[in-house]
């Protein structure tokens, strides 16, 4: 946090100057849920308000009001002085409220220049593929935005994306700048990328709310703060005046002890000598034939939780697919508990006890259509009691999947309904603790916190740590360093499908871990294919 | 107290039972009050078709029949969709379980008690093998099941007008167009609803009953949902795929046997009568459910004979046409708005 980022809002607004944007009493009724209830908000030109809450704090519904995809219940929405209501997105647009939505809205298919023009009644009804591109650059540089006109969408990196969608919403000359979770998908570079492009639209007088669960980022970019909690606001706070542990404290309503989780209770299973799990030289490649994997050597021990870091998209993915035998590995050998695993598949690796937390619940880790039974009970349905023989009980499949929701702390109404109903961070919690049920050996979790609030990801945090304990060992596959140096014992780091290097919690130093993130070889390397 | 309309995830099934009755009899209203303004009487023609249908046991035996094929193209339908496939191709199947079965009867010599069950394998493989390569392309090289199984329907519908009016045509000659009568009959079971009709109801359980019960169902039902929950879970998805796109045909290919065996009893060009395109329906109707098939079939069976008693009564086959369509209409408006409900909320403070 520099003292710059926190000034700004108070930086030459005339007295009296309306603010930009102005909700007061605003209500939202969902059936059985107050998703918003008497919140009022205020957002100053050339200021960078964050949104601050946990999942379901009513983040997203107030945004969503803001911009017209719902209408409030009950108050007002003030923009500029001028009471407005919004029937649509369009209109709230018209009036200079856009918003970067954490899902980006682009035709991968289509160029940058296309995706900017598309849509939008100031694009020239005939124009050729150069001009457009002459356009958008004109564009781009105009808002000091870098994007490759003639690039395709689907071939840019996400933080390519996310600029292209910026620019988008810019180009429409909005004021307001709306960012959900911007930096979720971003690396550390990126994000300071995005920082600086934020802070150089508000000095012109714009403004952007910021929402986030990150305190950390959120500390570092706004200028004000306002905690939402259960619909409601709690409060607005300068971000000169808040710290993290303050934040926490706002958000869920109590204290949060998010720190050393290493430490070992007199009970807890000792780290074994022999790897639980051994990788010698495993190479893999991704569906388009390129080798994603490159001679990956690792050794997990049981009752260690060993951290691989790195910024996403450097093979953690396929990593954790050739963990669990969803992914052959094109070569090398994998060893589980002593046997050899080089050529198993999932159900193999599954019965053995390797537990699996996928990177997108969503897209594989669930069926969202099917029932929350049907999901409980996918890793244990072929034996019994759930199935006899080739027969599947539903009742004891109900059983099952009650005695798992009741492990996770997850109240369900009713276990016919699908899946996709229920929260994330709810979603995420019956997964983890439907894996944990198979985990004795290995549990390999991807990104287990994504998207999840600060007391959903101390829950993750603990069952990663009950399971240590039990002397499973868990392979947590993480971009937030912080998580990886509260809870592992060792830190891998990957670069371009390759381990960097390994390094001890204990003696590491973030510098160093940043740098092996960065495509440096860390001085542990050595250390680590000694142990091999 | 403020009153607003919300959309729920989910619809209770009472909601959705009555969203189904007040959709059928609005559309009937509606077919009613055009029907008035070409100078029909719709109230008399109310009652000739619940007269003609309900009023003996012979309407009912026409229903009957007219159930039987459409159980078995819904059920297909129904069942492919378990998997996450659209099996648009119930009519060719239809016609080539049709084909195989009148091919058995007609040139294998043998006693009925024989020849009966020959012929129901050969409609059930021969409704499989005219899926078997849409199956394949999909399976290994992920081409669209809906546009080659629509497709084949064509081929088979050719086909079979072809033999019925060349090579097996019937050498007795009394009929043009159609092959010689079958030597061999299903025989009746009420009236002259023949057995295959509480086979099909018995078929139908069966699957049902595989579908929930047993784990080789309960991998169908993840695998048709997610592939890549299949995936995650290690399950065998390409092999179910196939397995059950096989015998969504295999169940088509045994309507057309029946069609042939215990109804018309000679193979001939049109002889589905639209059966697998209705079965499409019929599944929709059903929601997926492979007992909802049923009642399905049943609507569509009452619809099917009140259009042919409304053709009796003067009516053109269009009329009747939109009937059926305005009965789908309405249903699937009704279905969407079950999942609204009124809700009572406090009052907002502003």
């Amino acid at each position: 946090m520099t003292a710059s980022a926190a000034t700004p809002a108070t930086m030459e607004i005339a007295p009296g100057t309306p603010p930009l944007v102005l909700l007061k009493g605003i209500c939202k009724y969902f059936p059985g849920v107050i998703a918003n209830k008497d919140v009022d908000l205020d957002v100053m030109p050339g200021e960078i308000h964050a949104l601050l809450g946990e999942n379901g704090a009513g983040k997203s519904t107030l945004m969503n009001i803001l911009t017209g995809i719902y209408q409030p219940d009950a108050g007002e929405i003030i923009i500029d002085g001028y009471a407005r209501t919004f029937a649509s997105p369009v209109e709230a647009i018209a009036s200079g409220i856009g918003m970067v939505h954490q899902h980006f809205k682009l035709v991968k298919a289509f160029t940058v220049a296309e995706n900017i023009h598309l849509g939008w009644d100031e694009t020239p009804k005939r124009i050729s593929a150069q001009a457009l591109e002459a356009r958008t650059a004109d564009l781009a540089k105009a808002l000091n935005l870098a994007v490759r006109p003639q690039a395709r969408v689907g071939d840019l990196s996400t933080g390519e994306q996310q600029r292209v969608e910026i620019l988008r919403v810019l180009t429409r000359n909005a004021r307001v700048l709306i960012l959900d979770e911007p930096t979720a998908v971003l690396t550390p570079a990126e994000a300071h990328e995005l920082f600086k492009a934020l802070k150089e639209f508000v000095s012109r007088g714009n403004a952007v709310i910021f929402i986030s669960h990150k305190l950390d980022e959120v500390l570092e970019i706004s200028d004000r703060i306002t905690v939402l909690r259960g619909g409601r606001k709690v409060t607005t706070e300068l971000t000169k005046d808040c710290s993290q542990k303050m934040l926490a404290r706002l958000m869920v309503g109590h204290d949060i002890v998010l720190s050393n989780l290493r430490a070992r209770g007199p009970n807890a299973a000792p780290v074994s000598t022999a790897p639980v799990m051994r990788l010698r030289s495993v190479s893999a490649r991704n569906g388009d034939g390129n080798t994603v994997l490159k001679g990956i050597s690792l050794d997990i021990h049981a009752g260690e939780i060993l951290g691989i870091a790195g910024v996403a998209g450097n093979g953690q993915k396929e990593l954790s697919q050739v963990l669990t035998g969803m992914r052959p590995a094109a070569s090398g050998e994998i060893v589980v508990g002593g046997k050899d695993f080089s050529g198993a598949g999932a159900a193999e690796f599954a019965a053995f006890g390797v537990g699996h937390i996928p990177e997108d619940r969503l897209y594989s880790g669930l069926a969202p259509a099917l029932s929350v039974t049907d999901n409980a009970v996918i890793r244990e349905y072929m034996k019994p009691p759930v199935s006899a023989g080739r027969f599947f009980r539903p009742r004891a499949a109900i059983g099952l999947a009650r005695q798992i929701a009741e492990a996770a702390s997850v109240m369900v109404p009713d276990f016919g309904m699908p899946v996709r109903n229920l929260s994330g961070g709810n979603q995420q919690r019956l997964v983890a603790r439907r894996e944990m049920r198979i985990a004795d050996k290995v549990l390999i979790a991807a990104y287990p916190s994504r998207g999840l609030d600060v007391g959903a990801i101390n829950t993750m945090m603990r069952y990663f740590v009950e399971l240590r304990d039990l002397g499973v060992g868990v392979i947590l596959i993480s971009e937030e360093l912080e998580e990886l140096l509260n809870l592992s014992d060792r830190i891998a780091v990957m670069f371009h499908g390759e381990i960097m290097g390994i390094a001890e919690t204990g003696s590491a130093s973030i510098e160093d871990i940043g740098l092996m993130m960065g495509g440096q070889r860390g001085g542990f390397a050595a250390a680590s294919t000694a142990e091999a | 107290m403020s009153v607003r309309v919300q959309r729920f995830p989910s619809a209770p099934p009472s909601a959705a039972l009555a969203a189904r009755v007040v959709a059928i009899v609005l559309a009937l209203l509606v077919a009613g009050i055009i029907l008035a303004g070409t100078g029909a009487s719709p109230l008399k023609l109310a009652g000739q078709v619940i007269k003609a249908t309900f009023g003996s046991s012979f309407g009912l035996e026409d229903v009957g029949l007219l159930v039987t094929p459409l159980i078995l193209t819904g059920l297909s339908v129904a069942v492919a969709q378990r998997i996450g496939a659209w099996n648009i191709g119930g009519e060719g199947q239809f016609y080539a379980g049709a084909f195989a079965a009148t091919g058995v009867a007609l040139f294998i010599p043998g006693p009925s008690i024989v020849m009966l069950p020959l012929m129901f394998v050969a409609g059930a493989i021969g409704g499989a093998l005219w899926i078997l390569i849409p199956t394949l392309a999909r399976a290994y090289a992920d081409v669209n099941e809906l546009i080659t199984t629509l497709l084949l329907n064509f081929v088979a519908t050719l086909l079979v007008y072809w033999v019925a009016t060349g090579p097996w045509l019937d050498p007795g000659g009394q009929a043009l167009a159609t092959t010689a009568r079958l030597p061999h009959d299903i025989p009746e079971f009420w009236g002259i609803v023949h057995w295959g009709f509480p086979l099909a109801v018995v078929i139908t359980i069966l699957v049902a009953a595989v579908l929930a019960f047993t784990r080789w169902g309960y991998e169908v039902r993840i695998a048709g949902s997610n592939p890549q929950a299949a995936k995650y879970a290690g399950m065998p998805f390409r092999r179910h795929l196939i397995l059950v796109m096989l015998l969504s045909g295999a169940i088509a290919g045994i309507a057309g046997m029946f069609e042939v065996a215990g109804t018309v009893h000679r193979l001939q060009g049109g002889i589905s009568n639209n059966f697998g395109y209705l079965g499409i329906m019929v599944a929709v109707l059903a929601r997926g459910s492979a007992l909802g098939v049923l009642a399905g079939a049943a609507l569509m069976g009452i619809i099917l004979n009140s259009g042919i008693i409304l053709q009796t009564q003067g009516l053109n086959v269009s009329t009747v046409l939109a009937i059926t369509g305005l009965i789908l209409f309405f249903t699937a408006i009704g279905d969407e708005l079950a999942h609204y409900r009124i809700i009572r909320t406090e009052p907002a403070k502003a």
